[in-house]
């Protein structure tokens, strides 16, 4: 019950809703979505298919206005983007124009920060997911790990209450993808912050997560909250527990047709 | 036998050398074909009229740097159709430029300005030639100005095209970081559309060097437009295929040195060479 008690809330949505006119016909995203986002959690979102998660996503983001509902941040209600709330793409969105480093830096850069000082902040992100040695690389020279990398490091560097990372290892093969769940773990360990992750994918919602927000199939609607804070890290993905929380959920999950 | 090994080619290193000669022979048989054809032409067609061989135009060509038409050698007469194009296409680099940028970039500015610039576009460049001569006579102003009209078009359109194709998903990038609109613009938008602008400079520099020779046919004394012109009313044949190889030699040069630009600007496009 302590536990609970210091849980502290830095971010919650409150119905909301999406939807969109495609050929002249109403399509709902997402329906009357609600849940609270706790401080330094991770919370991980799992959906199936390509329903309503990244459009959640990108109504936390600023990026798009819901048609319903509010967010709320830190107690006052947010419209559009907020430098609090920082986003890893689900499509790399890396710049091919820039460096690593120059990719990087780019939020400092915006937000006026002199050259000197980016610089450092920029390193030590560059630093911290192990991209030593690639500040001068280009984009289209890294493989798709590392570019995700460079897409965390940049995220970071705005110093963000609220990290969202939409799927972004969706399109890694399997090895990079275990591989990079790790590093995200031993980054947000390291960085305390409050990550909020989406994916379709079970076992990555299982290893992540300290909560999970299941939604249904479309238009997506919270179905169930999964509490997963007692389940210690590391987490072996084969170990008894693992494998019936992994088949609770996956008996709970909609079909994405 | 280690020795022998590092001698004896293995298949694939084999198949490989063969395929670089092949490639490697192929241009240089298609270069001699174009000679072998021309020495033909001109063994068939002899006299004064008839088609120059090699050796004819190889003297002519010598003999116009000894001996220069209009005071002008052939390197004479290339550098002042460059002075023209020059000067046309530093107008259309920054007047071009900030045109396309702003029709590509803001809506408003693209549908009050875009039937103004497809009407002048309908219109070929040369059409405008009689209209500049009786207004600005033959100097050296409407002759920039033929060039313009014929190269601007190129530049606007691939500047507008790069423009209004600026990737979501970069611009949502300046989002999250609270981008302003002057930010949007300068460092997400236009470096995005610097390849769409590359291919507007190699479109208009080609567009130029090529309308600059019809304005210099029709009424000029320098440019290798007016040197071939000459050719052809002295009926010195050689001295018009001097002039027709000295065009296409400084027009690949011109699309080789945009290329090189290019490269040098814009280092992540790894465009395939295209010659």
């Amino acid at each position: 019950m302590s536990v609970d008690e210091k849980k502290k809330v830095i971010l919650n949505l409150e119905n909301i809703s999406q939807s969109y006119v495609i050929k002249d016909k109403v399509k709902d995203a997402v329906e009357n979505v609600s849940f609270d986002v706790y401080d330094n959690e991770f919370l991980v979102i799992l959906g199936p298919g390509h329903c309503g998660k990244t459009v959640l996503m990108n109504i936390i983001a600023g990026l798009e206005k819901p048609v319903g509902g509010r967010v709320v941040l830190d107690g006052e209600q947010i419209n559009g983007s907020d430098s609090r709330i920082g986003m890893v793409f689900q499509s790399l969105n890396l710049m091919p124009w820039r460096t690593v480093m120059a990719n990087v830096e780019f939020g400092l850069e915006i937000s006026g920060m002199p050259k000197k000082q980016r610089r450092e902040v920029a390193q030590k992100y560059i630093d911290l997911v192990g991209l030593h040695g690639f500040e001068n690389s280009y984009p289209h020279e890294l493989s798709g790990g590392m570019k995700q990398r460079v897409g965390i490091a940049r995220a970071y560097t705005s110093n963000p209450e609220i990290l969202l990372m939409d799927e972004p290892f969706g399109q890694l093969d399997a090895q990079t993808r275990y591989a990079m769940e790790e590093e995200v773990l031993r980054i947000w360990e390291k960085e305390k912050r409050t990550v909020i992750f989406v994916t379709n994918n079970i076992e990555e919602a299982i290893y992540l997560a300290d909560r999970i927000v299941l939604l249904s199939n479309c238009p997506a609607q919270v179905k169930q909250i999964y509490d997963l804070k007692d389940l210690p890290r590391p987490r072996e993905t084969t170990s008894p527990e693992f494998l019936r929380i992994r088949t609770e959920i996956s008996d709970n999950t909609d079909l994405a047709l | 036998m280690s020795k022998e090994n590092n001698v004896v080619l293995s298949p694939a290193e084999l198949k490989e050398k063969r395929r670089k000669v092949i490639y490697a022979i192929l241009p240089v048989i298609s270069v001699a074909m174009l000679l072998g054809l021309w020495l033909l032409a001109s063994h068939f067609s002899t006299g004064a009229f008839g088609f120059p061989s090699p050796a004819d135009v190889w003297d002519r060509t010598v003999r116009l740097f000894q001996k220069p038409v209009k005071k002008l050698t052939l390197i004479g007469h290339v550098m002042v159709s460059l002075k023209r194009i020059g000067i046309a296409l530093l107008f259309d680099w920054t007047f071009g430029i900030a045109f396309g940028v702003l029709i590509g970039w803001c809506g408003k500015a693209k549908a009050f300005l875009n039937p103004m610039f497809n009407a002048f576009r309908a219109v070929p460049p040369l059409a405008w030639i009689p209209l500049v001569t009786i207004w600005f006579g033959t100097g050296e102003f409407p002759k920039i100005l033929i060039v313009i009209f014929g190269s601007l078009a190129c530049i606007v359109v691939n500047v507008q095209a790069g423009m209004s194709s600026v990737d979501k998903n970069y611009l949502d990038v300046g989002t999250i970081f609270n981008a302003s609109p002057a930010q949007r613009l300068f460092k997400i938008a236009i470096p995005s559309a610097l390849d769409a602008i590359f291919a507007g400079v190699r479109t208009s520099t080609s567009a130029a060097w090529m309308v600059v020779l019809a304005a210099e046919m029709l009424g000029a004394d320098a440019g290798v437009g007016f040197l071939i012109t000459r050719g052809m009313d002295s009926l010195d044949m050689p001295l018009v295929l001097t002039g027709m190889i000295a065009i296409g030699i400084v027009g690949s040069l011109l699309a080789i040195i945009t290329q090189y630009a290019e490269r040098l600007i814009c280092p992540w496009t790894r465009r395939k060479k295209s010659f």
